[in-house]
């Protein structure tokens, strides 16, 4: 058996911060090779190296046994190594065919019709349909991860990198998506997914890596070890199972009726949602991503109009501010921190208040109380443990995995009623995004409510007291005896039951 | 200061003396002639005083703008309409109130001919740099329609208003030989501390901020974008008016077509200069103000006034690409 890729001894510096030190990679050919760890373990770092878009500062790659080296992802891309990034490269506004092309177009004219003929071909191979004059903007998430998949193949990439394919991903889906991985290894392709979620990777790969604090750790057949072993070997210690804690729902807080809010392209994005949150309980939207779940925080919010009737206990929110709302008590994680939760530029202290400075005990007449701010600086650095220099410090310079730290304790300040949590764990490991999850159930237990999105079902099914399913637009309630079955709630998710 | 900086100054520093080689002026003596006739006297320092409350002013507005993310290239149109506006009041005689009526009046003008901007690019989307230049041309011929016609004084040939009355002019505090200390540039530096309270120490200033730095976070964090942009639209374009309106009570005494050499522009450099703190503007408003007469001293050894707009060029773009240079984020 060949090695198709060898790294040895990869050490890899930013400034004087090591994200790898010493790693070694064997990935044989013809296998589903998964690469697992925390964030920040140096995954994607790796990845990267052996894509060209990071240079190693120390060790050696080899591909069936031939040193290379890359000044950059184009001759990466030449030896035949492609790569599909966490965050999708496809730009909206051209068609799928004009996607599948760029940045391999055949030459300075392109023959659409032949590139069609070949797109099709490709497709054919792996069992997906296009249609390819179709605007990407157009295509479902699922879509998306096959098209970048087709660009590989149209690059004749031969070493396939994927970083966590399956985030945007319904379970049948991702299924779907490793049948067809599968196919392409026994034709000859190599495999090396990103992920962190053990379940696939015991169903469908063939090798495990584990890295750790930028360290190899262990690499091993997936029949040799268990999701128990892998988990404490990302981790460092041994992972504690969440134990649930009893819920006793209180009375109504939040009362949604017949919402409907609409997208991004006029089409109602929600469509007559009605739901109840209680107090005392958290509650939990599963879903694959874009069918709603923004919209519909956008709506709770007051950021985007909507048609329904919304109510805090008696009070109707239905046309009230988005100040108004915080006032009641309303608060969020926003989905995407860098453009809707924070301001970069600002240091903690002054973000400590971003959304909070009308509140009383932070507004003292026409300017903030500079007591209360220093108080709430300190409380949202210290509820979870973030690693941060002092208060005044820029956010920007956070890492990411603090800077949701510093979110999802913001969330928690001054009395909320309702939290509204967009992935509050995304980008922090798995011992913080327990405390997280912690933080939030004690707020629910001291009497608010919590309603979190996530797209990592085990993680709602973990901490979850009850479990919405949203499917274009429409909400449903997995039914209490269900809230464990995953393929069940996987069979909302996509509307097949 | 780095290394990096000292570097920039003495580049900055061989630009201006190279600057002046071309132009045909010995270095050693351009500076002396500067020390001697600019900064070192009664006269220069009037004239340096005088140029900087303009400046000082507009420089406040443009910063004010800049800090709710919106670029007021319009601050010259302002200055212009609030000036002409003032000139109407001070002309006619409201006994002790013709003053504080010209000012109001001014500023409210100035105030009045930002609205739109603030409107259309709160709620059409309409981008102020471009509605802010359509308003600075209308200002400009409208000002020049008014001159030659209903505004004109009758005695005069040239397209100018009459002088206002001596009991309208503003106060000079300190008259001592040539030099002149005049009251409007105590208004320039209270309205330059009052901005730093706003913006520095009440929610008001502290959600115009964010607005500036992130209008959809700014959104999500209950605050109101719009609101917020038409306000400091109109504020900036107010305190425009206001320094036209002083410009008229204090200095010109009159409106002429021509009025502003471009004030609104070289405050875009004072307030760029300024950085993060409304408190600098005191600082790049003074400087500003010490270049332009230097280049008026210089004029008369043969240089020419052009270059002290290049020299300014230069500094705002060193200074922006070092400012305002894009930063990396983290995920």
């Amino acid at each position: 058996m060949t090695h198709a890729v060898q790294m040895i001894g990869i050490t890899k510096l930013f400034g004087s911060v090591e994200a790898l030190r010493d790693v070694d990679l064997t990935v044989q050919s013809g296998h589903i090779h998964a690469i697992v760890g925390e964030n920040g373990a140096g995954k994607t770092t790796l990845m990267k190296v052996l894509y060209g878009a990071h240079q190693a500062s120390e060790g050696q790659i080899k591909l069936n046994g031939e040193p290379v080296s890359f000044r950059d992802s184009k001759e990466a891309i030449a030896a035949g190594i492609g790569m599909v990034s966490q965050h999708y490269s496809i730009i909206p506004e051209l068609t799928c065919l004009q996607n599948l092309v760029l940045g391999a177009e055949p030459g300075p004219v392109i023959s659409y019709a032949a590139a069609e003929s070949r797109a099709n071909e490709l497709a054919k191979q792996m069992g997906f349909q296009f249609n390819w004059h179709e605007e990407a903007s157009e295509i479902s998430p699922s879509q998306g991860q096959k098209l970048e998949i087709l660009k590989l193949l149209w690059r004749n990439a031969k070493i396939l990198i994927l970083d966590e394919p399956t985030a945007m991903l319904a379970p049948d889906d991702a299924d779907l998506l490793y049948a067809k991985l599968h196919e392409l290894t026994e034709q000859g392709a190599t495999v090396l997914v990103v992920t962190h979620r053990l379940p696939e990777v015991m169903e469908h790969c063939d090798e495990v890596t584990v890295l750790r604090g930028g360290k190899l750790i262990d690499s091993c057949p997936v029949s040799q070890t268990n999701p128990a072993e892998l988990a404490e070997k990302m981790v460092g210690q041994a992972v504690t199972e969440h134990s649930p804690i009893p819920c006793n729902p209180g009375e109504t807080l939040l009362a949604v009726r017949n919402l409907v809010v609409k997208g991004d392209k006029g089409n109602d994005a929600v469509k007559d949602a009605s739901f109840e949150l209680k107090s005392g309980e958290l509650v939990g939207i599963a879903g694959v991503d874009g069918n709603g779940q923004r919209e519909l925080f956008y709506a709770l919010m007051g950021t985007r109009h909507s048609s329904g009737e919304i109510y805090l206990g008696n009070q109707n929110l239905t046309n009230a501010s988005t100040a108004e709302r915080i006032q009641a008590g309303i608060r969020l994680i926003a989905e995407d921190r860098h453009n809707e939760a924070v301001i970069e530029d600002w240091s903690i202290a002054d973000n400590a208040i971003l959304g909070l400075q009308r509140t009383n005990r932070v507004l003292a007449g026409r300017s903030i109380n500079r007591n209360t701010q220093a108080e709430l600086a300190k409380n949202v650095t210290e509820t979870f443990p973030t690693k941060f220099d002092n208060v005044n410090q820029r956010f920007r310079d956070l890492s990411g995995g603090n800077q949701q730290k510093v979110v999802a304790a913001r969330s928690l300040q001054e009395s909320p009623q309702v939290v509204l949590a967009f992935q509050p764990t995304r980008g922090i490991d798995l011992y913080v995004a327990g405390l997280v999850y912690d933080g939030l159930i004690k707020a629910t237990r001291e009497g608010a409510t919590v309603l979190v999105v996530s797209f990592d079902l085990d993680e709602l099914m973990t901490y979850c007291d009850r479990i919405l399913v949203m499917n274009h637009g429409e909400i449903a309630e997995v039914p209490a005896e269900l809230r464990q079955d995953r393929s069940a709630i996987g069979r909302m998710m996509v509307g097949a039951e | 200061m780095s290394w990096k900086q000292i570097l920039l100054a003495l580049a900055g520093f061989g630009v201006v003396i190279g600057a002046l080689i071309v132009a045909g002026a010995v270095p050693s003596d351009a500076l002396q002639t500067v020390i001697q006739k600019a900064l070192t006297t009664p006269a220069g320092w009037r004239d340096i005083l005088r140029e900087t409350t303009p400046l000082l002013l507009l420089g406040c507005s443009v910063f004010l703008a800049l800090k709710a993310g919106l670029f007021n290239i319009g601050a010259d149109g302002q200055f212009v309409v609030g000036a002409m506006a003032s000139v109407a009041v001070a002309l006619q005689n409201f006994g002790p109130l013709t003053i504080p009526l010209a000012i109001v009046v001014g500023t409210l003008a100035g105030g009045l001919w930002a609205l739109p901007v603030g409107l259309i690019k709160a709620y059409r989307g309409g981008h102020e740099v471009i509605t802010t230049i359509m308003l600075n041309n209308i200002a400009f011929f409208l000002s020049v329609f008014l001159v030659k016609g209903v505004l004109k004084d009758p005695e005069s040939q040239s397209p100018t208003t009459a002088y206002i009355a001596e009991a309208a002019k503003l106060p000079n505090l300190v008259q001592n030989g040539p030099f002149r200390l005049n009251i409007a540039l105590l208004f320039a530096i209270a309205v330059a501390l009052a901005l730093w309270w706003y913006l520095k120490r009440t929610v008001g200033g502290y959600e115009l901020n964010a607005t500036g730095a992130n209008s959809k976070a700014a959104k999500f964090a209950g605050i109101q974008i719009e609101k917020v942009i038409v306000r400091s639209m109109t504020t900036s374009g107010a305190i425009a008016g206001l320094a036209g309106a002083l410009q008229v009570l204090a200095y010109e005494n009159r409106f002429y077509s021509g009025f502003s050499p471009g004030y609104g522009f070289d405050a875009l450099g004072v307030a760029l200069l300024a950085g993060g703190s409304p408190l600098a503007l005191l600082g790049s408003g003074l400087l500003f103000g010490i270049i332009g007469k230097s280049t008026t001293v210089l004029s008369l050894t043969g240089v020419p006034k052009g270059l002290s707009f290049i020299l300014l060029g230069i500094l705002v773009i060193v200074f922006a690409s070092f400012r305002y240079r894009k930063e990396p984020s983290h995920d």
